[in-house]
């Protein structure tokens, strides 16, 4: 059992839900999201968060568009479609669901009869 | 000291430390191939190169002069090495192993060529292609140049033909990078008329006279023969001008024009030459280049003239640095970025174009009249073969009646159909299947071609074994013969009569009037079990005594002597004599299981001096007929006075049988 392994599998679960609750807030460019997610403590290498941008946006649930900048090419800033913001709301449900119930197994310090 | 560069990146001008410039080429490469493997990985890509640009940027702007190593390598630490990525986010769709393949692939240095492709599975090379790609696509699987397939598809034409046109339809086209290191290019450097001669020679490492004496062998020898007075002209003297061998030469040029790339590229430069001596000639030409850049811009003095207003961006930002430095990094860099797009500035690049890559119009017309012809041909040819393949099917659908004629029922049928389900329904399926994956946007799978081309090569197999088969039925070619002497005949005369078939018989039909002899082929008596064939032969000989004798030969062919002799024994020809009336029946009646073996009988009418024979016309065409080698030798053995000017009417007197009036 590789620690580092099971440390990225549990980052990776919730490295969508983090990037949409982000992009939830409004349109945003990856580097505004990478902002956001080094702010937060959450450690995210860059060049994971393109090709998720872009699986996600080829499944319908964001969408961009090109906006001119004035400190280097034009960015892409994504929003959520409809279709996103459902998926979103799902993905809350479950994170919060799933939130709850580690916290309560994982705070329990009866042991087990 | 470090020497800096300018790139244009994603549209930036760019004021970067050549080794810096170096470590993000490299990056970029492997984040290239990583990325090949997702959906829209050039998208990805250039999104990166964008936030690269946009950081670089940022960096330029707080009053950094120039990009280096320190600050590429924090962004890439940023970003993240393509086999970081794999340990903390990955396409789900991948596999361990692959993922394992990837990371090494992305990790290993740059000037290995990636050992590993994305799943090596077979492609349409879209980048390199000349009709389909299919060749280059070929040479990418199997990492050899694309001119081999080439040639060899060019010259197994005929054979290759179908295979080339399956995996046209089943494979899907994709951008391939190169993965041989080297390859045969037109050398546009080094060319008399398209530089076929001067990519051998740079292939090869030979001088580039010895392909084009090769080339013009044929001509000068020639040229040589014609020249009588050429002292020596006795040993060219067989050498004549021979358009054959000339336009062999001329059509090996035309083709290995087309089918050789012309290396237009610096990479594709380097793959032609082998890299060491490319860098070599480089570093020659750059420092012919410095040189003349120097003493032009000393000449031009400070005031370089009024620049394009598109530079005006290059050239600020390369105040910092000197001219000179300006001047010789071109050499090295104008050439090596050109994987970055867009192009760098062009202004300056004329200092370092490599010598005149244009043709000039003329030729360029030529090329494309002779690419035109080409094209016409080989699609005519296609139309043909197509034309051919489609008259076999329906010539086979027709012939199919006569099969059991040639083919024995169990084994040898179940192989006819076999083959003919192979060859028939294969192509049909594979391309339903096509349809079906195209319509259903299914991935190509390359293994349904493959598979679909090695069965219809089976059926091809299967038919070949299947036409020995039938030949070996053919191979002995045997004859039988019986003499009877006919009663004593009372008058001076004697009829020969046919008797017509007095039942129904049925014709064996090949259907829409196929250009078949009817006459050869057999005909069925209505219960079908006899064969009737017609293939008889009339003799009239004199006899060595004073009575009418007839003989009849028989003869069939067989796999062996002894099924010939056999079949021999089963025919069915009764001669009947009533009177001086001799009876021939109208058909040659033989088993129905025989088959059709060439099975004949010739019957020859010895008439004795004195005596004269009438043949009815209905048998005059039997008369013409010209028995098969078998037979013929034994009528010369037995009756070398035998000649067919005095048979009728061996005394003399012509009472020829045209008269068939008589009976």
């Amino acid at each position: 059992m590789n620690i580092e392994n099971t440390q990225s599998q549990m980052r990776k679960g919730v490295l969508e839900y983090c990037i949409l609750s982000i992009i939830k807030r409004g349109e945003a460019y990856p580097g505004d999201i990478i902002d956001e997610m080094k702010s937060a403590g959450l450690q995210l290498l860059e060049g994971t968060l393109y090709p998720l941008l872009n699986r996600l946006k080829n499944a319908g649930i964001l969408t961009y568009q090109w906006v001119e900048s004035n400190s280097g090419p034009p960015r892409k800033y994504f929003r959520l479609t409809d279709r996103g913001f459902e998926f979103y709301t799902l993905l809350e449900t479950t994170w919060n669901e799933l939130a709850t119930g580690v916290e309560t197994v994982a705070r329990k310090t009866n042991e087990i009869k | 000291m470090k020497k800096v560069i300018n790139i244009n990146f994603q549209g930036q001008v760019i004021a970067i430390e050549e080794t810096a410039y170096e470590i993000l080429k490299q990056y970029i490469e492997s984040l290239k191939r990583y990325f090949s493997r997702e959906e829209d990985g050039d998208e990805i890509v250039n999104d990166i190169e964008c936030r690269i640009a946009e950081l670089f940027g940022n960096r330029l702007k707080h009053g950094i002069s120039c990009i280096t190593d320190e600050d590429v390598e924090s962004i890439i630490t940023s970003i993240g090495k393509p086999e970081d990525f794999d340990t903390d986010y990955e396409a789900s769709t991948e596999t361990a192993s692959e993922r394992q393949q990837a990371a090494t692939a992305g990790g290993s240095d740059e000037t290995t060529q990636p050992k590993t492709e994305e799943h090596r599975s077979l492609y349409r090379n879209a980048n390199d292609r000349i009709i389909g790609g299919v060749c280059s696509g070929l040479a990418h699987y199997f990492r050899t140049d694309p001119v081999w397939l080439r040639i060899i598809f060019v010259l197994l034409f005929g054979f290759l033909f179908w295979v080339y046109i399956v995996l046209w339809i089943v494979l899907k086209p994709k951008a391939l990078e190169t993965n041989v290191t080297k390859r045969l290019y037109r050398n546009p450097n080094d060319r008399f008329l398209a530089g076929i001669c001067g990519g051998m020679a740079a292939y090869f490492k030979i001088d580039s006279w010895i392909p084009r004496v090769l080339f013009l062998l044929p001509l000068l020898l020639n040229l040589m023969g014609m020249i009588s007075f050429f002292p020596l002209n006795h040993l060219f003297g067989d050498v004549h001008f021979s358009w054959n061998i000339n336009m062999s030469m001329l059509v090996v040029y035309v083709v290995l024009w087309i089918i050789i790339p012309e290396a237009k590229t610096v990479k594709q430069k380097l793959e032609m030459m082998g890299e060491e001596e490319y860098i070599r000639s480089i570093r020659e030409r750059v420092n012919d280049n410095v040189a003349s850049a120097k003493s032009r811009t000393e000449s031009q003095g400070p005031a370089a003239g009024p620049r394009p207003a598109g530079n005006a961006a290059s050239y600020a930002a390369m105040d910092t640095h000197s001219k000179e430095e300006w001047v010789s990094m071109e050499g090295t860099t104008m050439d090596t970025m050109d994987t970055m797009p867009p192009e760098p500035p062009a202004a300056p690049s004329r200092v370092t174009t490599p010598p005149s890559s244009e043709r000039p119009g003329c030729v360029n017309g030529l090329i494309i009249l002779l690419k035109i012809i080409f094209f016409s041909i080989v699609s005519i040819f296609a139309l043909v073969l197509v034309g051919l393949f489609i008259g076999f099917m329906v010539a086979g659908a027709q012939l199919m009646p006569l099969k059991s004629l040639f083919i024995d029922p169990g084994q040898e049928t179940q192989l006819l159909i076999a083959s003919l389900v192979l060859i028939i329904l294969i192509p049909v399926v594979t391309i339903v299947i096509w349809i079906i994956r195209r319509v259903m946007k299914a991935k190509s799978r390359p293994v349904i071609g493959i598979v679909a081309t090695v069965l219809w090569f089976v059926g091809f197999a299967l038919a070949g074994v299947l036409a020995t088969s039938v030949a070996e039925k053919y191979k002995v070619e045997s004859s039988g013969e019986k003499t009877i002497t006919l009663a004593p005949v009372m008058s001076k005369k004697m009829y020969v009569e046919m008797e017509p078939y007095t039942e129904d018989y049925a014709e064996f039909k090949a259907g829409f009037g196929i250009g078949m002899d009817i006459d050869e082929l057999p005909y069925t008596t209505v219960n079908e079990d006899s064969l009737l064939f017609r293939d008889i032969h009339l003799q009239i000989r004199q006899s060595d005594d004073s009575l009418f004798h007839v003989r009849t030969i028989a003869a069939s062919r067989g796999e062996d002597l002894r099924s010939a002799k056999a079949a021999i024994g089963q025919f069915s020809y009764p001669v009947v004599q009533r009177d001086s009336v001799l009876v021939l029946p109208e058909f040659l009646s033989v088993p129905v299981s025989q088959g059709y073996r060439e099975q004949s009988i010739t019957v020859e009418i010895s008439v004795p001096a004195g005596k004269t024979v009438e043949v009815n016309d209905a048998l005059s065409e039997y008369k013409n007929n010209q028995p098969p080698s078998v037979v013929r030798k034994r009528i010369r053995r037995y009756s070398r006075t035998y000649t067919p000017g005095e048979v009728t009417t061996p005394d003399g007197d012509s009472e020829h049988t045209a008269t068939s009036d008589s009976i």
